[in-house]
């Protein structure tokens, strides 16, 4: 993958290129450097497939990082390429003019993380939720847990005990 | 498109002559397979309701519940897991995961019941027809989601070790602290066994964040000996470790250890004086004896506030912890480290200052509003056999006293140790050192009443102890002290067919015909020992109430005089971390005495 | 045999290049096939706007079945997800607990016993069987034919006695756990496997006879959802939609993983991309799944671990990092790309199931001016599995 990193970064910026096994790597990219990155890639190093496109919610430092990853079928090798975009408002070009496929993973992202592809077609239209007016769910800051508290009504007659707090109250009662 | 395209296809009517591939009656014909995940059954004998199913089931379908005819127990929570078949996907990580391997799943998979609540049951107490069946999902054989083997302690050899009194256990380093740690599956059955109920999964988890200051804060919440409590506790909390069942316990004595000895002094002593009120209550306590319940009691009411005056009759503080232990077992710069730390709460301490000759019990009544008493066990009993008398015939807490004074004195060459406890074995393992360091052989046998699997003193003890040259031969009950001519040449015992009769009374039964004769130019009695009430005076000890030899004290710790307290091993016994709970509770009921009465003036 | 002529300008664009479509002239329809119908696949549905019989647009709706695993996981610790995951795909469960172990044991570097390599590729090529019997008798269902599902239908029912006595379930099999696999094969399964196998080329026989070798099977399924060979990476298709293109893309081959290496097999390709063509490609793996698995009986080893010893899970932390592991499923390629944090919990996983984009993007683009009686056979043609798409 190094020969491979080697030639992008006379043409493109790149980070660092993180090396996770022979035949595959991760490399990070700025969002405006990305669409010409992956037209390169798929017309001149041959990574035509487009394997998935979707977001990692850096919360604590108020990024998503977007992962596109693309692999090579003859070369049997595959490169991730990510980009960093400030959570809030939170928008990409779209590709799905390079690969159709790219439109549901974008329509997806728009659901469930809010990001937005400004041209994507359908993007806006509901597509696993149905009038979802909440946080998009796939957000760190949706708490699944919380709502489902709020949502659904646990089951009666179901409590826990904690063994060691339980022991106290059996076995010494009368002591702190 | 050919001819055959359009003939093949009625091929299929040649299974109109075929039996029919159904199973005739399913609901009997149809067994699970013998690894089949069906429901569950739980041994509840062998369940110790220590909840790790139901922390590591991912659908919360495991609750721990009371069970009326399971009692609690040290090392049994006496609860039991309810599962709740709405919620359970049949994983079987609450098999996997399960400590005892009591939790398991039959094979039978069809359950009919009108009512849903019949689906949430607790397996091994509502009775099902498969709780018996012997098919089913197991835990395979070397399956294991926790870590089974104890880190491995660094130790002395025995060579090494053998004729010097440097301390033997190296104590963990980081990384075996992080494994060891690792193991803890964070039940809490521990924590009701110890004594004073520290909080061994919190503190255990600082060892694996790395947090070990946030350590030093648990460990100071409920204990502030643990340097002490780190070497030499007796750790009953391991015995009711959940991971015992299928593998060695935790060993959480070290990680204790491991914890203290990663902090500094200086930030051990800022982190314990966290919360500390600096205002004087204007409240005076005295306390006679610095022992480990002398201490705690100290560092609790002076933390707390209150004026704390300390008198102890030995030269240093430490009580038993250091006159009564080896050095190679607890180096004494690290008990003064924990003392230091009490100190630096405001405690004073006066040593060499005897109660009953340098100041007398009325006096310290006069000056303080409550007065602790909490002296130890510092006389040894005798056996009192025929020429124990002998003036080469002495008590194990007097050598031992004498070792950590430091006295040089000759050891001959054979000596005999009578008893099996612990005492016993710190005796022989001191005498046999020095007896290396003063004549290259050690010399030491070691009778003990008990049989080799009933003698009191820890096994490890007792295995190092052999490993140092010391002979140990048990079932043998002292019989004379042999004298010739003035001098002490042996000890005579005969073999002990059993220790205590049928109900379980203390009744030794002889073998007289066995008999042997043990070279020993000294004797040491190691049977058990007793404290010196003598500087109560007689109105006080007439006024006290009295059982069997010790003041009686209710719950607290309170006498039946409403100024004295008493705790330690002259009460209670048998070992620091009870006197540790002790002090804590006695600071407790002292501090619950003050408030509301304002302090004397002195 | 010819199919239609081009129909590619039909319907009509506006000039944004947005379909002409004016459902008050009363020459539309809008039709939805699903989400309850005999001819879909699954939880899902397909918006059909038809003139005549004809489709003129589709659009593929999901959700009916979105239980939302990818965050669920976030909030699980490592082993607690691996009994969730297989849930994401009910007829072929084994590719996700094999990627979740797969990507979880390479993020905290567990070395696993190549006893165990084994054994997960046995149980992926039973699952692999199993899915490609279900598919077999959806497509024949799909065009009428109910008897070819019911003999598929029994055999699959062997295969998943034979899942039961070595894993302890029929579906959901939570066998393959991070670090290996969670017990060796019971005694005499060898022999009841074999027993299996020849169950099922035998039924396959019939099946070739009744369903393959059929007029009208043939008249209906040849040329229909054509998809041409140079849109496979455009649109992300993979596996024997791809290979039923001429296009040989096999991960086991290509990017091989488990003991795929020590097996003898060559990709099944086809090559006229229709429906005919990727059910016969399905049929021939199928069978060759049937050889990979007397190879791995016969040459596995039979002793050793089968599991990587584990941290105590219950606080099992993994560092920072992230990865992609992919395996060729029934369906094509799917994975799973992990993002670790430093925490007892997954960052991020996102699973790529290959129905992801074979029932949206491809199926929209497919399913123009196909007549509704052939919609449930190209659906079915595409071996969808929804849960896959809305995980």
């Amino acid at each position: 993958m190094r020969d491979l990193y080697d030639r992008l970064k006379t043409a493109f910026p790149l980070g660092e290129l993180t090396e996770q096994r022979p035949d595959l790597a991760f490399v990070t990219v700025a969002k405006e450097q990305l669409r010409s990155l992956l037209l390169h890639l798929r017309d001149q190093e041959g990574f035509t497939h487009l394997v998935l496109l979707t977001a990692v919610d850096w919360l604590e430092e108020g990024n998503f990082q977007l992962t596109y990853l693309m692999n090579n079928r003859l070369a049997c090798r595959d490169l991730g390429v990510r980009v960093m975009l400030p959570r809030d408002p939170a928008s990409m070009d779209s590709i799905h003019d390079l690969w159709p496929t790219a439109a549901t993973y974008q329509r997806e992202l728009r659901e469930m993380f809010g990001i937005d592809f400004p041209g994507s077609p359908r993007v806006d239209e509901d597509f696993i939720l149905e009038g979802w007016i909440r946080t998009p769910p796939y957000r760190r800051d949706f708490d699944t847990l919380k709502f489902s508290d709020e949502v659904f009504a646990p089951r009666p007659g179901r409590a826990s005990s904690d063994p060691t707090e339980f022991m106290k109250q059996q076995l010494y009662p009368d002591k702190t | 498109m050919s001819l055959s395209d359009v003939l093949s296809p009625f091929s299929a009517w040649k299974n109109l002559f075929r039996d029919p591939v159904t199973i005739p009656d399913p609901l009997n014909d149809r067994p699970g397979a013998p690894r089949y995940r069906g429901f569950h059954q739980n041994d509840i004998e062998k369940c110790i309701g220590c909840g790790t199913c139901e922390a590591i089931c991912q659908n919360a379908a495991i609750d721990m519940v009371a069970v009326a005819e399971i009692a609690t127990k040290p090392g049994d929570s006496g609860l039991r897991p309810r599962i709740d078949y709405g919620r359970c996907c049949w994983c079987a990580l609450c098999v996997d995961v399960c400590m005892t391997s009591s939790l398991s799943m039959s094979n039978e998979y069809k359950w009919v019941d009108h009512d849903p609540d019949a689906f949430c049951f607790i397996p091994g107490v509502d009775l099902k027809h498969w709780d018996s069946s012997e098919l089913g999902y197991r835990r395979p054989e070397g399956h294991r989601l926790t870590g089974i083997e104890r880190v491995a302690m660094g130790e002395l050899e025995p060579e090494v070790r053998a004729d010097s009194f440097v301390e033997i256990v190296a104590g963990y380093d980081l990384e075996q602290a992080k494994l060891e740690a690792d193991r803890c599956v964070s039940c809490g059955l521990c924590v009701a066994t110890c004594p004073t109920h520290m909080a061994v999964p919190e503190y255990i988890a600082t060892i694996r964040d790395g947090d070990y200051e946030q350590g030093v804060r648990l460990l100071y919440q409920t204990n502030p000996f643990s340097n002490v409590c780190g070497r030499v506790c007796t750790h009953r909390c391991e015995t009711s470790c959940a991971a015992r069942h299928e593998g060695d316990p935790i060993a959480i004595r070290w990680l204790k250890r491991h914890i203290i000895d990663q902090v500094t002094h200086d930030r051990i002593k800022q982190i314990a004086a966290e919360g500390r009120v600096s205002k004087p209550s204007g409240h005076q306590v005295a306390i006679i004896g610095a022992g480990p319940a002398g201490l705690t009691a100290a560092f609790d009411l002076a933390k707390a506030g209150h004026g704390v005056t300390v008198f102890e009759a030995l030269p240093a503080p430490g009580g038993m912890m250091r006159y009564g232990i080896p050095e190679y077992r607890l180096p004494y710069d690290k008990l003064d480290e924990d003392v230091d730390v009490i100190r630096s709460m405001g405690v004073e301490i006066r040593c060499n200052t005897r109660v009953g000759e340098d100041i007398s019990i009325d006096q310290l009544r006069e000056q303080h509003d409550t007065v602790l008493l909490s002296i130890g066990l510092h006389q040894g009993r005798s056996t009192r056999i025929p020429g124990s008398e002998h003036e080469d015939v002495v008590s194990a807490v007097e050598l031992l006293r004498r070792i950590t004074f430091g006295e040089r004195f000759d050891v001959p060459t054979t000596v005999a140790v009578i008893g099996g406890g612990n005492v016993a074995m710190d005796i022989a393992r001191s005498l046999a050192r020095m007896q290396r360091q003063q004549h290259g052989q050690v010399g030491v046998t070691l009778v003990a009443l008990e049989a080799e699997d009933l003698m009191l003193a820890d096994r490890e003890e007792i295995d190092e102890a052999r490993e140092e040259g010391v002979v140990i031969i048990p079932s043998r009950g002292p019989r004379q002290c042999l004298i010739e001519r003035d001098a002490l040449t042996g000890l005579e015992t005969v073999h002990c067919v059993s220790v205590f009769d049928d109900q379980g009374r203390f009744a030794p039964n002889y073998d007289d015909s066995d008999i042997q004769i043990h070279d020993a130019g000294l004797i040491v009695e190691a049977i058990g020992q007793a404290a010196d009430h003598a500087f109560l005076g007689e109105s006080l000890t007439e006024a006290l109430e009295w059982e069997r030899n010790r003041i009686r004290i209710d719950a607290d710790g309170r006498t039946s005089e409403s100024w004295l307290w008493a705790a330690g091993d002259a009460v209670q016994g048998p070992d620091v971390i009870t006197a540790v709970a002790a002090g804590h509770r006695i600071a407790a009921s002292m501090m619950e005495a003050f408030a509301g009465t304002s302090a004397q003036t002195h | 045999m010819a199919y239609q002529p081009d129909r590619s300008q039909y319907p009509s664009r506006k000039p944004d290049g947005s379909l002409d479509i004016d459902l008050s002239s009363g020459k539309y329809l809008k039709l939805w096939q699903g989400p309850q119908h005999p001819g879909i696949t699954g939880n899902m549905s397909v918006e059909l706007t038809v003139c005549g019989d004809e489709v003129i647009e589709g659009k593929t709706h999901v959700g009916y079945l979105h239980r939302g695993f990818e965050k669920l996981m976030e909030r699980r610790t490592f082993i607690q997800c691996f009994p969730i995951v297989c849930r994401i795909c009910v007829p072929e469960p084994d590719f996700n607990e094999y990627c979740y172990a797969a990507a979880v044991e390479e993020l905290a570097g567990l070395e696993v016993p190549e006893r165990a390599d084994w054994i997960r590729t046995l149980i992926l090529e039973m699952g692999r069987i199993n899915s490609y019997l279900m598919y077999l008798g959806g497509q024949a269902g799909a065009l009428g034919q109910g008897v070819i599902g019911q003999w598929t239908t029994y055999v699959r029912d062997l295969m998943l006695d034979r899942f039961e006595e070595l894993s302890g379930a029929r579906i959901y099999h939570m066998f393959i756990m991070p670090g290996g696999v969670r017990d060796g094969l019971p005694d005499g399964f060898d022999q009841r496997m074999e027993e299996t196998l020849r169950e099922i080329e035998s039924t396959l026989a019939d099946v070739k006879d009744v369903m393959f070798t059929n007029a009208v099977f043939k008249k209906r399924t040849v040329g229909l959802g054509y998809i041409d060979p140079a849109i496979v990476d455009q649109y992300g298709v993979t596996g024997p939609t791809a290979r039923a293109a001429g296009v040989a893309k096999d991960v086991r081959r290509d990017q091989p993983y488990l003991v795929y290496p020590q097996l003898d097999f060559e990709p099944v390709v086809g090559q006229d991309s229709d429906v005919f063509a990727r059910a016969d490609v399905r049929r021939r793996d199928l069978l060759m799944s049937v050889d990979l698995i007397r190879q791995i009986l016969a040459r596995m080893p039979r002793s050793g671990a089968v599991m990587a010893p584990l941290p105590n899970v219950l606080h099992w932390k993994i560092p920072f990092g992230e990865t992609y592991i992919r395996g060729e499923c029934s369906r094509g390629e799917y994975g799973y790309y992990l993002v670790t944090d430093g925490s007892g919990y997954p960052r991020r996983v996102n699973v790529r199931g290959p129905s992801y984009t074979h029932a949206m993007a491809l199926l929209e683009r497919l399913i123009v001016n196909c007549n509704i009686s052939d919609v449930a056979a190209l659906m079915v043609s595409l071996h969808t599995y929804p849960p896959e798409i809305e995980r």
